[in-house]
């Protein structure tokens, strides 16, 4: 469904790149997480897939399309493709939450019969049934991720790009959006996930890839958040993590 | 439905941006009145050649009584100087440069001037001798009239020979110099109109760069994302130039139309019919301009 082949890109030509001559190949119905320290290169690499960047060298597959021959124009239908979540939420605050969902399906022009047909069963599925006409700022973070994740998915996209979806949410609020992206996996939509919460990582048990200063590093099916073979060890670790990540540690310890 | 979708972003844009887009329309319309009343003067000008040039002539007025110039010290011109002129006229050397000539005495000229002036207190206070009798040439090619009038203005019994042409160039070139400033200031009316529309769009487009964003991540096209800010322009634009050409309508039925054709009797004014004409042209410079500065802008200000 996805695959990378030896792709590298770089931003900036004086700093390392963001991704450092990437192979990886997620197949369809696949759940994936993608972890590793802040700067690592988690949201270019779904950011590679959508087409939102293009690879410095090497090629991005996206169902079986290298992505750099789709012209322009054909861009949007690789995107219907395509859903995504962010950490952010990123619903529109004057419309409530069927209109929202129904955003989507507008602007690639679903008919409205389709479309009221469709948005119902979707939200039913996030869990946010009878909250149609509540407004964002009336949802609590956990159901504004899921009015986003019914966003993304309406259009039954093949797959779904989350990025630290979780990142703005308590641990079981977080569980739960995880149930409705685990959900929507079983309904065979390839899931590819980046983020930092390694309790939802350990709990799930699914296939997880490590990337570092851009270079996957582990690639593991059924694994946990840190890897159960040491690499070289502890302070190595520390060496190469972000001072972001570094403080995060810290302020866990203290 | 997807042209309701854009139907409804469109009003939703007009509406959160309404003081920039009243902005725009109204520079656009001042703009395209300029840019209109050139090309109204320009169709004026060709009226007033069509309507005159074949009517023109070179003139050569005879000596009258009250005539004051060197050429007119014996007095009003005699039987003997009128046919003397009128011989000259028929030579060959003459008639290879002109079509035909009429006489005109004083008492024809009395007769036209009371016609042209009839509604004018000024005809009362004229009388039939004050006025020069004169020879009426049509000219072959109009251009020659500097044979004629060297020949002619040193004969006895001629006052002076005049161009009616000339006289009417200095009117048209005058006419065609407020059109050229005309242009000249829509120009610059049109370059604001640029600009603003220019930031109009950019705070259009930012302003909805959440919705927009949402809309290229679920693979909304080009189409869909871009046209209700360019419509947006090209609406507030188009609303101008109908104002604008409604403005040069009203100018002409009610001004040219009225007013100064009651003053002017004899100048052939550009009907407002006629003056529609402008307007599809008013238009589509305006959409066209609004559509163009919209798209430049969204090429730079919204990645889709
Ligand atoms: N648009 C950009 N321009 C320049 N450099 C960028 C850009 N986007 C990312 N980078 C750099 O690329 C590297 C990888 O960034 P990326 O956003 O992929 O990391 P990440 O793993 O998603 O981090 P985080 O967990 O903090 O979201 C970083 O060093 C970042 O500074
Ligand atoms: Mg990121």
């Amino acid at each position: 469904m996805i695959r990378f082949e030896n792709v590298t890109k770089v931003y900036d030509p004086n700093a390392r790149p963001a991704l450092d001559a990437v192979n990886l190949e997620i197949d369809r119905g696949e759940f994936t997480f993608l972890v590793g320290a802040s700067g690592s290169g988690k949201s270019t690499f779904l950011r590679l897939i959508l087409k939102e960047d293009r690879a410095t060298s090497g090629s991005v597959y996206v169902a079986g399309q290298n992505v750099a021959n789709i012209s322009s124009w054909r861009v949007p239908k690789l995107r219907r493709g395509i859903g995504v979540v962010f950490q952010d939420f990123r619903l529109l605050p004057q419309k409530n939450v069927f209109a929202n969902v129904a955003f989507a399906m507008q602007v690639i022009g679903k008919s409205r019969s389709i479309i009221r047909e469709t948005v119902p069963e979707v939200l039913k599925t996030v869990g946010l049934e009878g909250k149609e006409r509540r407004m964002p700022h009336e949802l609590s973070g956990g159901e504004q991720q899921r009015v986003a994740i019914a966003r993304a998915v309406v259009n039954r996209p093949g797959i779904l790009l989350a990025d630290e979806p979780t990142g703005n949410l308590d641990p079981i609020t977080s569980m739960g959006i995880m149930g409705v992206l685990d959900k929507i996996n079983q309904n065979g939509t390839t899931v590819v996930m980046a983020t930092h919460d390694d309790d939802i990582v350990n709990e799930m048990r699914k296939r997880v890839v490590e990337l570092r200063n851009g270079v996957v590093v582990r690639d593991e099916a059924k694994a946990l958040y840190t890897s159960m073979i040491p690499v070289v060890g502890e302070s190595r670790r520390m060496k190469d993590a972000s001072d972001a990540e570094i403080d995060r540690a810290q302020g866990v310890q203290q | 439905m997807r042209l309701a979708f854009i139907l409804g972003e469109i009003g939703s844009g007009l509406r959160r941006n309404l003081s920039m887009v009243i902005s725009v329309v109204l520079v656009t319309f001042v703009s395209l009145t300029f840019v209109g009343a050139a090309g109204m003067l320009q169709m004026q000008i060709n009226q007033m050649k069509g309507y005159w040039y074949d009517k023109v002539q070179v003139a050569i007025f005879l000596c009258n009584d009250s005539s004051t110039s060197t050429g007119c010290a014996s007095g009003a011109v005699t039987k003997e100087q009128q046919d003397n002129l009128a011989k000259m006229l028929d030579s060959p050397a003459v008639k290879q440069y002109i079509n035909d000539y009429q006489f005109e005495s004083q008492a024809d000229a009395f007769k036209h001037f009371k016609e042209q002036f009839s509604n004018s207190p000024i005809v009362d206070s004229v009388t039939q001798d004050q006025l020069p009798s004169s020879f009426r040439i049509n000219m072959k090619d109009p251009q020659k009239y500097q044979i004629i009038s060297e020949t002619f203005s040193s004969q006895a019994g001629v006052e002076t020979v005049s161009d009616q042409r000339q006289v009417l160039e200095r009117i048209f070139e005058w006419m065609n110099g407020a059109s050229v400033a005309a242009m000249v200031v829509a120009g610059v009316m049109i370059f604001c109109a640029v600009l603003l529309i220019t930031t109009t769009i950019r705070l259009s487009a930012f302003s909805r760069r959440r919705e927009t964003g949402i809309m290229r991540l679920v693979g909304a096209s080009k189409t869909v994302i871009q046209l209700p800010f360019i419509l947006e322009g090209v609406i507030a634009a188009v609303v101008g130039a109908v104002l604008a050409s409604g403005t040069l309508w009203l100018v002409a039925q009610f001004w040219l139309n009225g007013d100064l054709s009651q003053q002017f009797l004899n100048t052939p004014f550009i009907s407002s019919t006629q003056v529609l004409v402008i307007a599809p042209v008013l238009i589509a410079l305006g959409g066209g301009l609004a559509g163009i500065s919209s798209l430049l802008t969204l090429r730079r200000y919204l990645k889709v």
